[in-house]
């Protein structure tokens, strides 16, 4: 595949991802802050961001699967995971988890534990997504190409 | 005590680090704000991430922490290193809020908050905790080019306060501009107070204080254009008493205002000075916090109308006292709220008009130096303005002092009224701070500090007319103190203006007998003094060489007799302190332990003695305080056992101050 090509796959990849509310703005600004001297700054911060995203779903799953669930502390996971999906752009992950706080409020135990369901997928959503993204930007640049930017 | 002493330090160097020329928004250099040193703290790494790349991407100088307790240990070390940090709300180790409160209190630097949580009410904590701005995340880059505004405006608003308060830290930076335009204090309200001592004394410190300060000479015009209000001692005390009517909880601007009644005062600037005043009272509880570990709730807890004798106070007495607590930093703290330098302990109240009345009035006033240097052991300074007025010394006094034992009882110069008490020992310190702590549960004497009232204004002619008679304010020794470290002394003294005062006695018949103290009223001569000390200890209250620092007190010594002093006598009575005349004036005051406290604001800086004469709290054992109000003769009030306090209730004091 030519570089062109590839670097088409991934404007349409990309233009998908926001047009499915996977990503926003935010991510584009991302790309924005990715320069010479940081030229992997959005996949680190991704790479992050996956590794906090998983360690925040471990610590929920743990944290609503308690006897007494202590729903302040499951509030302050999911106020961790919606601060930092919104930080990336996680579009989706970050309304599941404005909705999650809710139901933390209301000490609603059946509602979080569906909130942590959807959240979890949605994540591994974004995730599948944003790594076929990365791929495509490996080969673009193995190619002899470079990434392009968003408008 | 360390802490405490860098408090003001940092703060300088802080607003220093930027560099004035910056600051002053002219004279930028040409890549401002570019190298704005920030901190950033978020436990979120992706978020640390990111902002640290937004930050770089505006050429900032970025520090980054994912912990707040190391934030706060990072800014304690290098201070003056950052001038704006950037923190989340939610961290584990520690609330934002928290290290917010930390920063204010410690470093003063520009604080942005930021967080996910965009409720109005989240912002809305952030902003009552102090936070420049509030930041939702996510956080745009747009957003961040801008936060050099935070410093610039911190800066600005700085020179502005200092204008309507001062505080001591912008007094301290901005001294020399202030000297410069003294001129134009065309606009204080209260010009006729700030005497022309005052602004020499003023200008002796500037001079002195020129060299240390070598950056504060960006002179800012568009500050010395603007009307100010100098918030001088008297303006003050009416400002505290009446916020001590309202209640400091419910004391709003606009009835201060009303309350005050002060031509030419605006409601901006009795809110400007309530601002600073609770940020005073609020740096107050983070001090103690730092110095003696005395829980917060302590000293935050500000009741409205707080009963004389605080523990409060009494704690930073008992610290400067002993030495813990530089007298500096107590003296800045209270300044701050009169906006006055304090670069050493000389007191400005000395050279408020009404001294200087007094001074003219029945100048038989020793010469500060006298005394203290009599006994071998100067108390304070003063500038030598102050005692030049008062041109005639005692003669005999010296000899009184020496008669003394050296670490028995200090008193204290005429003039100035300063009687300077030191303990010796710290452990005494200590067993106030637990005494202080274990008494914090009792509600009377937990708080108060802050309202104290100060405010005793009368003016001198008044006080001739005043009869002190006995105002014995027993004070019963409290348990706590009963080890041998404890002496209480009180000393009342009498101007010599004032012939009626002969009072001080303290009682002490009635006092569980223990022991008699000696009230001298020789009116007009001298002053009295009496003091109890306990019989096991006599060594224990000294006066504190200039080094220690230790005490104060006060200061308008021209009023003392109108005020009748509490003396305290903590059950018995050294025979050998028994009587010394002191010098004439000196009014003031014992108790106990608090004795020290009294000079920042209070003595030190009022002007009319503002006494808070009743403050002492500590009893042991009942903790009560009693009130004693002054209805112009002479009460006597002896509660056996008791403490004795005496209050002048705010509205006593406007009373006597209207007629």
């Amino acid at each position: 595949m030519d570089v062109n090509q590839l670097q088409r796959r991934w404007f349409d990849l990309t233009a998908s991802l926001f047009r499915e509310g996977f990503l926003d703005d935010q991510y584009t600004q991302l790309q924005q802050l990715q320069d010479e001297s940081n030229p992997d700054f959005v996949f680190e911060v991704v790479s992050l961001f996956f590794d906090d995203s998983e360690r925040l779903l471990n610590d929920l799953a743990t944290a609503l699967d308690q006897p007494v669930v202590d729903f302040r502390k499951v509030d302050a996971h999911v106020h961790q995971f919606k601060g930092s999906s919104s930080s990336i752009g996680a579009q989706r992950v970050k309304n599941v988890c404005i909705a999650f706080r809710n139901y933390c409020e209301e000490n609603n135990r059946e509602g979080c534990w569906r909130c942590l369901q959807q959240v979890k997928h949605e994540y591994a959503l974004v995730k599948s997504k944003l790594e076929s993204l990365f791929r495509l930007e490996q080969e673009i640049v193995a190619a002899g190409g470079s990434v392009p930017m968003m408008e | 005590m360390t802490t405490v002493q860098k408090l003001p330090v940092s703060t300088l160097s802080t607003a220093n680090s930027y560099g004035p020329s910056k600051a002053d928004g002219r004279g930028l250099s040409n890549q401002f704000p570019a190298g704005l040193r920030v901190l950033v703290v978020d436990d979120d790494t992706t978020c640390l991430k990111i902002l640290e790349q937004m930050l770089r991407k505006c050429s900032y100088e970025v520090t980054t922490c994912c912990r707040a307790t190391m934030a706060l240990s990072l800014l304690r070390e290098r201070k003056g290193g950052f001038d704006v940090v950037i923190s989340d709300v939610y961290m584990p180790d520690m609330d934002g809020y928290k290290l917010l409160e930390y920063v204010g209190l410690e470093m003063d630097l520009p604080v942005i908050m930021m967080s996910s949580d965009g409720r109005t009410s989240a912002v809305m904590r952030g902003i009552k905790h102090g936070a420049c701005d509030y930041l939702i995340k996510p956080v745009r880059i747009e957003e961040l080019k801008n936060i050099w505004q935070h410093v610039i405006r911190k800066k600005w608003n700085d020179n502005k306060e200092i204008e309507n308060s001062g505080s001591v830290e912008e007094v301290e930076r901005h001294n020399k501009r202030v000297a410069v335009d003294e001129a134009d204090y065309a606009s204080s309200v209260n010009e006729g107070a700030d005497g022309s001592c005052w602004k020499s004394q003023k200008k002796r410190r500037d001079a002195k204080e020129e060299e240390e300060d070598g950056e504060l000479d960006n002179d800012d015009p568009s500050a010395s254009k603007k009307p100010r209000v100098v918030w001088s001692v008297e303006l003050h005390q009416q400002f505290v008493s009446a916020v001590n009517q309202l209640g400091i909880d419910k004391a709003v601007p606009k009835r201060i205002l009303e309350l005050m009644n002060v031509p030419g005062l605006t409601r901006e600037n009795v809110a400007s000075h309530l601002q600073k005043f609770r940020l005073y009272l609020k740096r107050l509880s983070g001090v103690a916090q730092q110095q003696g570990g005395i829980p917060n709730s302590f000293c935050s807890s500000v009741e409205p109308n707080s009963k004389p004798g605080s523990l409060r106070g009494f704690d930073f007495q008992a610290m400067a006292a002993s030495g813990q607590l530089p007298p500096q930093a107590l003296a800045a703290l209270h300044a701050e709220l009169l906006g006055r330098p304090t670069g050493n302990l000389v007191f400005p109240g000395v050279d408020s008009s009404v001294l200087l009345q007094a001074s003219l009035q029945g100048p038989k006033c020793v010469p500060i130096e006298h005394a203290p240097i009599a006994i071998g052991q100067p108390l304070m300074k003063c500038s030598p303005n102050i005692s030049k007025q008062f041109s005639q010394p005692i003669e005999g006094v010296p000899s009184g002092f020496t008669a003394w034992p050296p670490n028995s009882l200090g008193m204290a110069d005429p003039s100035s009224n300063v009687v300077g008490l030191n303990t010796p020992s710290s452990n005494f310190l200590v067993q106030m701070l637990q005494q202080q702590q274990e008494q914090q549960s009792s509600p009377e004497s937990s708080h108060n500090i802050n309202v104290q009232p100060s405010c005793l204004i009368v003016p001198p002619q008044v006080s001739n007319g005043f009869q002190l008679g006995n105002n014995p304010s027993p004070v019963s020794q409290s348990s706590t103190f009963s080890s041998d470290n404890i002496a209480g002394y009180s000393l009342i003294s009498s101007q010599s203006n004032n012939p009626s005062f002969g009072v001080g006695q303290v009682l002490d018949g009635d006092l569980k007998n223990v022991g008699v103290i000696n009230g001298y009223s020789v009116p007009g001569v001298s002053s009295m003094s009496s003091c109890s000390i306990r019989p096991e200890n006599h060594t224990i209250w000294r006066i504190p060489g200039p080094s220690s620092n230790a005490s104060i007190i006060n200061k308008s010594s021209s009023f003392a007799p109108s005020i009748p002093e509490a003396s305290a006598s903590y059950g018995s009575r050294t025979s050998g302190f028994s009587d010394q005349g002191l010098g004439r004036n000196l009014g003031f005051v014992g108790k106990g332990t608090c004795i020290p406290s009294r000079f920042a604001i209070d003595d030190t800086e009022s002007p009319r003695s503002e006494h808070m004469s009743g403050r002492i709290a500590m009893n042991g054992d009942s903790n009560k305080l009693i009130k004693q109000e002054v209805n112009g003769d002479l009460m006597d009030s002896t509660k056996v056992g008791i403490p004795g306090v005496q209050y002048f209730a705010p509205s006593d004091l406007m009373s006597i101050i209207s007629k």
